[in-house]
């Protein structure tokens, strides 16, 4: 499936769901096939599909058919749109401080 | 009812950092460590970065945004007065924020407030902000987000 344009109301909509956060939960520790995270998320695989649609077609997650197995990961795409709408929304102040702690991490007297 | 000529806003920002209070004030005390947090950025140019650490003391920046950020190539620049310098413990400083030969847009109160804390220190910064017209860069910013937007995804989506 091509992917969309990374959109922040879609993704924000995606993961208002709470199921979908968990299935995003269960991806950020490794990828995972959709009858394990039906498995670990208590969902029926029908279920999990139409959720996987969701955040495929925000571009939070991928799936990807190898043999009869269909394996789903998290897609940087979607999480990048979203942490440049988060830093864009932060004051220049917060940038900065959060600057400033890189700069004494970097100090290594 | 005519609109306010200025809208008033505090917030108050804090972080730890892994250093001790010393190490943390010494960032703000020289000015070219100083300018490394607070002026750099990958968005604009540091035309000009003077800061006279002690009570009195001017600060001046003027910072120019690439023609790629939501500014647009605009310069801003800042002028400012350190009001209170307690070493290792608390800095005021007062300023304001301006377009490049433009109106000024802002003015403030910050207050820094450094406190040892587990082998670190937590900052503890107290912005007082007086915003004028303009205060959010309407016209500037216009389309400048969406402009960001289509950037990372085309850059993402190749």
């Amino acid at each position: 499936m091509p992917l969309r344009q990374p959109d922040p109301d879609r993704i924000l909509t995606a993961l208002g769901d709470p199921t979908r956060r968990s299935i995003v939960e269960a991806l950020s520790t490794s990828p995972a096939s959709v009858s394990h995270l039906a498995g670990a998320t208590g969902v029926t695989l029908t279920a999990i599909g139409q959720h996987l649609q969701v955040l495929e077609e925000c571009g939070l997650a991928r799936t990807e058919k190898t043999g009869r197995v269909r394996t789903c990961r998290l897609a940087p795409e979607g999480f990048a749109v979203l942490e440049a709408w988060i830093t864009e929304r932060k004051s220049l102040l917060e940038r900065q401080l959060d600057r400033l702690g890189e700069i004494l991490a970097e100090d290594n007297e | 009812m005519p609109d306010p000529a200025a809208i008033h806003s505090t917030f108050v920002l804090e972080r730890r950092y892994p250093r001790p209070p010393e190490r943390v004030f010494a960032a703000f005390a020289d000015a070219d460590r100083k300018r490394r947090w607070m002026g750099e950025s990958d968005s604009h140019t540091v035309e000009k970065f003077e800061s006279d650490f002690r009570v009195g003391g001017g600060e001046r920046m003027r910072y120019r945004y690439g023609v790629d950020t939501p500014l647009k190539g605009a310069a801003i620049t800042s002028e400012g007065l350190h009001l209170d310098i307690v070493p290792d413990r608390r800095i005021v400083i007062a300023s304001n924020m301006a377009f490049d030969h433009g109106p000024r847009f802002s003015a403030s109160l910050v207050t820094f407030e450094f406190f040892a804390e587990d082998g670190g220190t937590l900052l503890v910064c107290t912005h007082q902000g007086a915003f004028f017209e303009g205060a959010d860069g309407p016209d500037l910013r216009k389309g400048g987000w969406e402009a960001l937007l289509a950037r990372l995804a085309a850059e993402t989506t190749r």
